[in-house]
């Protein structure tokens, strides 16, 4: 029990430290593409101390509701990053299973839609129907390979379900191989960068849902984005790709760190070289690796 | 897909361009209109310049018989270099500054004070070019370079007036 | 067909009602009809004749004449021919009749003429304020001759605002601008939005409007005007200072020497490739590609530098004097802008190839903000947006000026009128230009640099001109004049024809590509808003609004100078 809570704040305390560092990190990378400078590695503390710094002006419809999605929105990303596991067992094991966790990312992204409507304005409304769309098409990909781990192991534990469950197979695991395909193809939307960052379009909807928040309450959500990277990659990594090939504790850590930094440098360079997708067709694109989702899940139920 | 490692490679080749600045001065080219300079030895007060000027930034007035005051107001300059150009003495180069955001607009300006004698033919304005001749002639003294005041006007030299300080001319 | 044939040819149509002409070249036209006529002549020539409308201009010829002048101007491109139909309106009621029902596009022309010059179209349907801001009282129309140039109208009421027509049904208010990301310069849009279309849009723009062209006829000479006119726009400056240069001289007769003609030949085209290169960037950032918007620019810095070399300024060369040029391109400049254009050109042919199979970016352009020839027909759409749909005009073939008519060049097409299409066609036009500038090198002449003008310009002279800015045809109109200045100067930049286009370019498309959409005719908002300066103070106390904001500059500019005193 101490050992799941240590581990757990653990993954709290990094999630918090890392992930503005991994954020500066791309930001870099980018720029190096880009045959320019780039900002310092440390942007980003900066950034966000200095948001927060700033005076607290609130507009919008509902400021209370504006506060609360604000807070919210960092409170479930630790939240998550609290039961997952990053590096040691699952956390989160003895406080619930699978379905928890489909729970916790489900509310991630309807803090942007609490914010985007209790801002409301028309470029937040339409950004927050973008978000929407996007969420009702993309959730159910992250809930078929949750589904097919567990149909696999059999269980819904998180410590199950989240060491490479999907392969967990006789034979060749065709489901899990499906569904690792499905999930790189779809990551970069999962983690909302470039090409699929339609709800928050700077150039099209200025920011959309975040379009009344400034100073501290904007520090907590763009605190919360560079954190939803880390946690996803860390779901990415426990679902698909858990191994670390050693018992050490310290190096199975270190590699799970490794691994995330790799997935981040993955997600950049894509964002990098691609233009943005319009709404319309960045759903077609989720809806057809939904319907393919499902014939793994089809595939999965007969054992494969 | 074969275009976007086309355009990989693109990206990568050039290395990084950008420049130290403003940390590291950048250099201007030969030619770059920058601020105007006036020469105050060169200068003989013929307003060439001022009636050149595109934006009506160069005022050229006389304040009494001997001095005329030319006034370059830099806040609307367009730094054409008509007036440049147009000096018959090449009094004025377009220099190389265009770092000129400031919080006192006295740093946009410049000021030339011209002593012009007369002619004793014609009893037209010229300016001595020889300043230590100009020093002989009654009423030129240029104490006060600080507030560039004229300590006395050409008269009040022998009747010992004070300092006169209402010369300076308010401008835009 | 010349200048005479066409004179014949309106003269047997419309007889009795042409009163003068000025046969001013084998290419210019000036034709004074009667008032009553005017709209049956623009109808024949713009329907039948197939002439594309150019320009509507109002003047204010009272001390002169004793009348007020209307003018509208059309081109005949297959013919070279530029020409200008002007009526004079008695001053006590200086109502004409509207041409905007049969031809389209001169609907912006007459709004402005009314705001301005207070000349009446009768019949506009749409006659609603177009340049002077919403306070601005009735009755003082700016360019009038009595009206000074610095008058500052008391009557000026702050809070008056825009009314905007009635959304159509089921449709919400989505505004664009005058903040918006995209946007370099402050122009409102009013989306009438259904779900995620576009159903309708109303313009409301001319928030950069400087008061130019009063400036130029009250208080500047011919000299100091092209100092001017290169700000008008913040990319094509040389643009406009050549075509004023180039009224000027058409009307006073006056010829640049070859050598000027082939450095403002040349310094156009660096202007050009400066400006589609910045433009590809920005359609890029606007699809979300930041990376092809960070090289575009990369690419893009040689050019400037070598302009800085040439004359002194990145972008506002100060080039043109009336009757020639300033400044030289000395042989190593000449050797050092070879090899400029050499990087440029191999770097560019990569960027198009990698940017031509790339179907992210095809899927975001490709049938978006399409224009078909009728709409470019209607609204008199310019330069790359008439040739992405398969129109083919360009200045610089049609109605040749510089040194154009001793270089060759090609005329990039498409078919498919496009965002696509656009692009194409601007990226290609890069091409075009460095092969223009080569030739030029080569054809170079030795020689001076400015005609010698002895006398004072004759007034009451007439000069139009023509040039293919980046963004598609700028026309000037000149009025010598008095005192070593034009009487009227008018300047229609190609933006002002290419954005009565937009409202049709962007109906039943997504609100996602209204943007690219907009941006895919390279609009210059400084360019079509150049008319007269706004300095309001206003005494009614209110929060934010206008006059606050005003007062509040005031007084720290006081501030500032009480300090300093």
């Amino acid at each position: 029990m101490i050992a799941s809570v240590t581990a757990g704040l653990l993954n709290v305390v990094m999630v918090l430290l890392v992930s503005p560092f991994l954020h500066g990190l791309q930001r870099k990378i980018v720029a190096r593409i880009q045959a320019r400078q780039g900002p310092p590695l440390w942007q980003p503390y900066y950034d966000l101390l200095k948001l927060a710094g700033k005076e607290d002006i609130e507009v919008g419809e509902v400021p209370a509701m504006q506060r609360f999605a604000a807070y919210l929105a960092l409170a479930v990303v630790l939240t998550i990053a609290f039961v997952l596991p990053m590096g040691t067992a699952a956390p989160g094991a003895s406080i619930g299973d699978a379905i928890m966790l489909v729970y916790l990312l489900t509310l991630m992204g309807i803090c942007t839609i609490l914010a985007g409507l209790a801002a409301g304005s028309t470029y937040s409304l339409v950004g927050i129907s973008r978000e929407m769309m996007s969420m009702v098409t993309l959730e159910p990909l992250f809930a078929v390979a949750v589904l097919i781990a567990g149909l696999h192991v059999g269980s819904l534990h998180l410590d199950l379900v989240l060491k490479g469950g999907v392969y967990a197979v006789a034979g060749i695991p065709w489901s899990g191989l499906a569904m690792l395909a499905l999930m790189l193809l779809a990551f970069q939307a999962f983690v909302q960068r470039i090409p699929f960052d339609t709800s928050e379009a700077e150039t099209e909807l200025i920011e959309g849902p975040l379009m009344e928040y400034s100073g501290p309450k904007l520090a907590l959500f763009k605190y919360a984005q560079m954190a939803k990277l880390v946690v996803f990659a860390a779901l990415f990594i426990g679902l698909f790709a858990p191994w670390s090939g050693t018992s050490n504790l310290l190096i199975a850590w270190l590699v799970f760190w490794l691994k995330v930094v790799v997935l981040m440098l993955f997600v950049t360079a894509i964002a990098a070289l691609h233009a943005r997708y319009r709404i319309d067709q960045a759903i077609r694109y989720f809806v057809v690796m939904d319907i393919a989702s499902l014939g793994a899940l089809v595939v999965a139920a007969y054992g494969h | 897909m074969l275009s976007k490692l086309k355009e990989t490679l693109l990206c990568l080749r050039p290395g990084k361009v950008t420049l130290p600045y403003p940390a590291q001065a950048q250099p201007t080219p030969e030619n770059f209109r920058g601020v105007p300079r006036w020469n105050g030895d060169k200068c003989i007060g013929c307003a060439g310049c001022a009636s050149n000027c595109s934006a009506r930034a160069i005022l050229v007035t006389d304040i009494c018989q001997e001095i005329r005051v030319l006034n370059y107001i830099g806040n609307r300059c367009t730094y054409c270099g008509r007036c440049a150009e147009v000096c018959p003495e090449k009094a004025i180069t377009m220099s190389r500054d265009f770092e000129q955001a400031t919080n006192d607009v006295a740093d946009l300006r410049q000021r030339l004070e011209l002593f012009m004698s007369t002619c004793q033919r014609c009893g037209r304005c010229f300016k001595i070019s020889d300043v230590l001749e100009q020093l002989k002639m009654p009423g030129y003294r240029f104490d006060d370079f600080e507030q560039a005041r004229w300590v006395c006007r050409s008269r009040s030299f022998f009747e010992g007036d004070p300092l006169v300080d209402d010369i300076r001319i308010e401008l835009d | 067909m010349i200048a005479r044939q066409l004179f014949i040819l309106l003269k047997d149509g419309f007889g009795q009602a042409i009163k003068r002409a000025d046969l001013a070249s084998d290419q210019r036209l000036f034709i004074f009809v009667e008032p009553a006529a005017l709209k049956g002549i623009c109808y024949y020539l713009f329907r039948r004749y197939d002439a594309r409308y150019v320009l509507t201009m109002g003047a204010d010829d009272r001390p002169y004449s004793g009348n007020f002048l209307v003018a509208h101007n059309f081109a005949l491109d297959r013919d070279h021919l530029l020409f200008s139909v002007l009526a004079y309106l008695p001053s006590d009621n200086p109502e004409v009749e509207t041409i905007s029902d049969v031809v389209p596009a001169a609907s912006w022309g007459e709004r402005e003429m009314w705001d301005l010059v207070g000349i009446r179209p009768v019949g506009h349907r749409y006659l609603k304020r177009l340049v002077l801001p919403d306070g601005w009282p009735e009755g003082v129309h700016p360019l009038r001759k009595d009206v000074p140039w610095n008058h500052v109208p008391e009557a000026f009421d702050s809070r008056r605002e825009f009314t905007f027509d009635e959304p159509p049904e089921g449709c919400t208010v989505v505004p664009f601008g005058p903040f918006h990301p995209t946007l370099d310069e402050p122009a409102h849009f009013r989306l009438y939005v259904e779900g995620e279309f576009v159903r309708g849009c109303e313009y409301r723009g001319f928030m950069a409007h400087r008061g130019i062209e009063k400036l130029a006829e009250s208080v500047m000479g011919y000299d100091d005007i092209p100092m001017l006119a290169e700000r008008i726009c913040g990319i094509c400056g040389c643009v406009h200072s050549v075509a004023y240069a180039q009224a000027v001289e058409s009307a006073a007769a006056i010829t640049p020497p070859r050598r000027a003609e082939f450095i403002r030949t040349i310094m156009l085209e660096l202007e050009r490739l400066h400006s589609h290169l910045l433009w590809v960037g920005l359609a890029c950032h606007v699809l979300g590609f930041d990376t092809l918007f960070m090289h575009a620019f990369r690419i893009r810095e040689p050019v400037m530098r070598i302009a800085e070399k040439i004359s002194g300024n990145r972008k506002t060369y100060s080039l043109c004097v009336i009757g020639g040029v300033r400044c030289d391109i000395s042989l190593e400049l000449q050797l050092e802008l070879r090899s400029v254009l050499e990087k440029l050109e191999e770097e560019w042919k990569a960027v198009v190839a990698a940017v031509s199979g790339d179907r992210n970016i095809q899927r975001r352009t490709r049938g978006v903000g399409v224009a078909d020839p009728a709409l470019v027909k209607d609204s008199a759409a310019v330069g790359p947006v008439a040739r992405a749909a398969g129109v083919d005009i360009d200045c610089r073939r049609d109605h040749p000026y510089a040194a154009y008519s001793r270089v060759s060049l090609e005329v990039i097409t498409e078919q498919d009128g496009d965002v696509w299409s656009r692009l194409l066609v601007r990226m290609k036009e890069v091409f075009q230009s460095t092969r223009i500038i080569r030739q030029c090198l080569e054809k170079m002449e030795a020689g001076p640099l400015q005609a010698a003008i002895e006398e004072e310009l004759p007034a009451a002279r007439m000069g139009l001109s023509s040039v293919e800015a980046p963004r598609g045809e700028s026309h000037h109109f000149i009025v010598t004049g008095e005192n070593n200045r034009p009487r009227r100067w008018r300047v229609r930049a190609p933006t002002y024809q290419n954005l009565q286009a937009v409202p049709t370019m962007i109906k039943d498309q997504r609100i996602a590509d209204m943007t690219i959409s907009l941006a895919s005719i390279d609009p210059c908002f400084s360019c079509t808003d150049r008319l007269e300066t706004i300095d309001v103070h206003s005494g009614t106390l209110k929060v934010w609004t206008q006059e606050e904001l005003l007062r509040a500059t005031q007084s720290a500019r006081s501030a500032a100078r009480g300090e300093n005193a």
